[in-house]
């Protein structure tokens, strides 16, 4: 019988209203066990998970919403050939050792997780088949998936989540042993069941921590691989239980990925072979690209004067969607003219602060929109702080109203005056570190500063190994820089905006400066609220308080938030399901 | 002869310690920090001091010195302190069969289009045919050789799809694979290259042309052919090859804006990103060999004085 349009949007709105109906207390979002279990999650739990996370649309709703996504067009088998924009070599795929988005792209295709987001930051299982949280937040106890090989043969099971688990915990071996410092402990139950337990609830414990690319500290290694290769051949030729095994590392050649049959989902990877090959440099990889020699770009993102060109190329397809991360001039509170030693004071008080006047002034001299276009030709969202768009529930739509940073000239110009610079007279020439790479970016900021403000502010480009750690030390006037790969508020709101955030001047000399950039004792009891907070909805306010006070008491000047842009041949078919900002997972990806 | 080369030889090594420990030195004196640029997202002041400590980076930079030498001596160049710690020893034989690929290619087109156009030039000094060599000499030193890549890139990969855009292929792979993957960048740097050897060759044949012993040979009757490459060129070689031998080794190393474009990982590059890095022993391990490279190019160029005019002994 066919049905009415009628019955079909009472159906859709019946589904939205039960994907929204759950007590937000509840960390199972109302869910039960039977309905969380995988290997797929019931559609019911799909679209709670989706609402719960802010992603849940109409036409996830819509009779077959939710599988057309998954299907990619196109026959098995063939040879993709990619290029990885921006760098010369891929210097380690070892997880425990990788620290950049250029690399767990790669990973993410040869070594799996417990846990996967998806396109729509849903984490679901990967190599977790079930997993079950306690009512109090401090338990998790996953079921494995069973039968699984490592690409070597060794069969997979609980001892190598153990394994893992300890190897990441060891700072010597890994740079991630942080990410586990809220796991008391992690038991084997069975072969196939282990069990974490926290030393305190973390909200961000399935996206953050298991996420096998993002999260790195629980990406699941062999064992087997890394006791007879070594280390530095494992980071070479990481062997996992991923869709695709590493066949030939060659370094600053690039990495050969081929099938690997006995992948846990029969149906998956579609291509045999993927090659991909590190280019840097702007003009190389636009040109490797029309002249067919790749037909895919990952990698760092692409330069975005290359947009327009690629868009304009019928042979092409550009893909633009929110990126997860935000840019920020770094304006340093310990030196004049903008020094605030003190961003616990009340609003007005701080209002009547000089230094705090030249902060403010200088934030919201950010004309964003000129910068974007001049700087990024118009592919970026203005940020004002660091939540990103892709974060998508926790985004503040508003935000760019209600912060005190939006731009202002004539704020700016009276809040400078008041300061003791009237047309940026007097003011001295600030230096702005920048890496040689963004010196363009500098130089469009500088000319917006002089424009708007009549100030003079030096470009000073070093290389990121020195600007890092003048940053580390609080050595700076201003720095232009940021953070990508966010995709849980925690990202953003414990790695940057606390007041032991690891890069709030963590090498300063604490004698001389008792915080690095910004110390708020309400962001900081607010994020820790939030980041340990299972109530979605609260932690929301939780997480949007928080950012909306960096933003206004100027932690720093909020720039930009990139947009996260997919570039291929017309050949090459990608379906939604493998389109997750920031990542290149290719395990559905087909060629024409 | 062999009093000669001993002692070159152990000149040459006395160089190349120079050059190693100058480099030593300076690279720990110039602002930066490999660990606080590694762990940029990752771990606060404690990971940093014991990831320096496990790297042995927490020590006197007397003492590392001495270890690193130590080591060196036994043949040993150390690991990169980035990613998983890949030896030295391996980044450089992966990147230096690259690197001497493409410079030999680039060395033997400069030299195929040279030698002729510096001979013609010379012959035929103040012609038409004279004046267009020139200028195309000219227009070969004045390009930049990125901005030459990038051409033939859109050229001939981009526009045409005879060659690759990107990349290299190993010989091993196939002799035709690796010729089409290089034969660009090898144009790209052997122009300019080519450009310099011609008007040395010209100006060096013009001088020995006019000198009494070719005045002498032509008295004899020789032919011309016989008096270019029976006499005049063999003399106009002798501080051409000078030139060939510092240029060569500086190919070696400065291929790297080329290398870049085209997406070839070879020594320039590795010594560049080493730096960038402050990857000091990558950094080490490479100047190590380029010095070498130097040296020794400068040594062949040497020996090949000898051969090419006997009146100079090597003793």
């Amino acid at each position: 019988m066919k049905r009415s349009d009628a019955h079909i949007l009472k159906r859709m709105r019946a589904l939205w209203d039960d994907a929204h109906d759950f007590d937000p207390k509840d960390p199972m979002f109302g869910l039960t066990a039977a309905e969380m279990s995988g290997p797929a999650l019931s559609r019911r739990a799909t679209l709670r998970l989706l609402a719960a996370g802010g992603a849940l649309t109409a036409a996830h709703l819509m009779p077959g919403g939710m599988t057309g996504a998954a299907q990619a067009e196109g026959k098995s088998g063939g040879t993709l050939n990619c290029g990885w924009a921006g760098v010369a070599e891929i210097q380690t795929l070892d997880p425990a050792q990788i620290g950049q988005v250029l690399q767990f792209q790669i990973t993410s295709n040869v070594l799996s997780g417990l846990m996967h987001i998806d396109n729509n930051l849903v984490p679901r299982g990967d190599l977790a088949e079930d997993w079950v949280v306690s009512d109090d937040g401090l338990t998790y106890t996953f079921k494995l998936r069973q039968g699984l090989t490592f690409h070597n043969g060794d069969p997979f099971n609980a001892d190598d989540v153990i394994y893992t688990y300890e190897r990441s915990s060891n700072p010597d071996i890994s740079i991630h042993s942080k990410v586990l410092a809220n796991v008391a402990s992690l038991e084997k139950i069975g072969d196939y069941e282990v069990r974490f337990t926290l030393k305190n609830p973390q909200a961000s414990f399935l996206t953050k921590t298991l996420e096998r690319a993002s999260g790195r500290a629980m990406t699941i290694v062999s064992r087997g691989a890394i006791e007879k290769m070594g280390a530095a051949q494992y980071g070479l030729t990481p062997v996992g239980t991923g869709p695709f095994k590493v066949t030939e590392h060659v370094l600053g050649q690039g990495v050969t990925l081929e099938k690997f049959a006995d992948y846990y989902d029969p149906e998956r990877p579609k291509l045999d072979r993927i090659i991909i090959r590190p280019i840097d440099g702007v003009e190389p990889i636009a040109a490797a690209l029309e002249a067919g020699d790749i037909q895919y770009i990952g990698g760092n993102p692409i330069a975005p004067q290359l947009i327009d060109r690629f868009k304009a190329n019928p042979d092409l397809v550009v893909d633009i969607k929110p990126g997860p991360g935000f840019q920020s001039v770094w304006l340093n509170p310990w030196r004049e003219p903008m020094k605030v030693t003190d961003f616990n004071r009340p609003m007005d008080e701080m209002l009547k602060d000089k230094g705090f006047m030249v902060r403010l002034a200088l934030a919201k001299a950010l004309d964003r929109d000129t910068y974007i276009k001049q700087a990024h030709f118009g592919y970026a969202v203005p940020g004002y702080g660091s939540i990103n768009p892709a974060m998508a529930f926790y985004y503040d739509q508003e935000i760019g109203e209600k912060s005190q940073q939006a731009f202002d000239p004539d704020g700016a110009r009276a809040l400078l005056a008041e300061a003791g610079f009237p047309d940026g007279k007097g003011f001295p020439e600030l230096e702005m570190i920048v890496t040689p790479g963004s010196k363009r970016n500098g130089l469009v900021l500088a000319n917006i500063y002089k424009k708007v403000l009549g100030i003079t502010i030096k470009v000073v480009p070093k290389e990121f190994s020195v600007g890092i750690q003048d940053f580390n030390n609080m050595e700076f006037d201003m720095r232009l820089g940021g953070s990508g790969g966010d995709y849980d508020p925690d990202d953003g709101l414990v790695d940057w905006m606390m007041t032991t955030s690891k890069f709030n001047g963590r090498t300063r000399d604490k004698a001389k400066y008792p915080f690095g950039y910004f110390s708020n004792d309400l962001v900081d009891s607010l994020t820790d609220e939030e980041s340990v907070t299972a109530d979605l909805e609260k932690r929301k306010m939780l997480v949007q308080e928080a950012n909306q006070i960096t933003s206004d008491k100027v932690t720093c000047g909020f720039l930009y938030h990139p947009v996260d842009v997919l570039v291929h041949s017309k050949v090459v078919n990608v379906p939604a399901a493998n389109r997750i900002p920031g990542l290149a997972d290719l395990d559905r990806v087909t060629l024409n | 002869m062999t009093s000669y080369m001993l002692r070159r030889l152990i000149g040459s090594f006395i160089v190349m310690w120079a050059v190693a420990t100058l480099v030593f030195f300076m690279l720990r004196l110039v602002p930066g920090d490999p660990v606080a640029a590694m762990l940029a997202d990752a771990g606060g002041p404690d990971e940093i001091a014991a990831m320096k400590a496990r790297l042995g980076l927490d020590r006197s930079v007397f003492v590392q010195y001495g270890i690193w030498f130590s080591n060196m001596l036994q043949g040993d160049l150390g690991s990169s302190i980035y990613g998983s710690r890949i030896e030295v020893a391996r980044i450089i034989a992966e990147a230096l069969p690259r690197t001497l690929s493409l410079s030999l290619l680039a060395f033997l087109i400069a030299m195929v289009i040279a030698i002729p156009a510096g001979i013609i030039s010379a012959t035929r000094r103040n012609t038409m045919t004279d004046n267009t060599v020139s200028l195309f000499a000219f227009l070969g030193l004045s390009m930049p050789d990125f901005w030459l890549a990038i051409i033939l890139i859109i050229i001939f990969a981009a526009n045409l799809q005879w060659l690759p855009a990107i990349g290299y292929t190993p010989m091993d792979e196939g002799l035709w694979q690796w010729f089409r993957h290089l034969i660009l960048p090898a144009i790209a740097i052997g122009t300019a290259f080519s450009a310099i050897i011609a008007r040395m060759i010209r100006s060096s044949l013009l001088e020995v042309l006019n000198s009494d012993y070719m005045r002498t040979a032509r008295a004899k009757g020789l032919t011309p052919r016989m008096l270019m490459f029976g006499h005049a060129l063999p003399n106009a070689m002798i501080p051409v090859i000078t030139v060939i031998g510092i240029a060569f080794a500086l190919l070696i190393s400065g291929a790297v804006v080329v290398e870049n474009v085209f997406a070839i990982k070879g020594l320039g590059r590795v010594l560049i990103e080493g730096i960038l890095n402050r990857d000091y022993p990558v950094v080490q391990g490479a100047v190590l060999v380029v010095s070498a490279i130097f040296v020794f190019s400068n040594l062949i160029v040497d020996l090949l004085y000898g051969l090419i005019d006997p009146r100079i002994r090597l003793n």
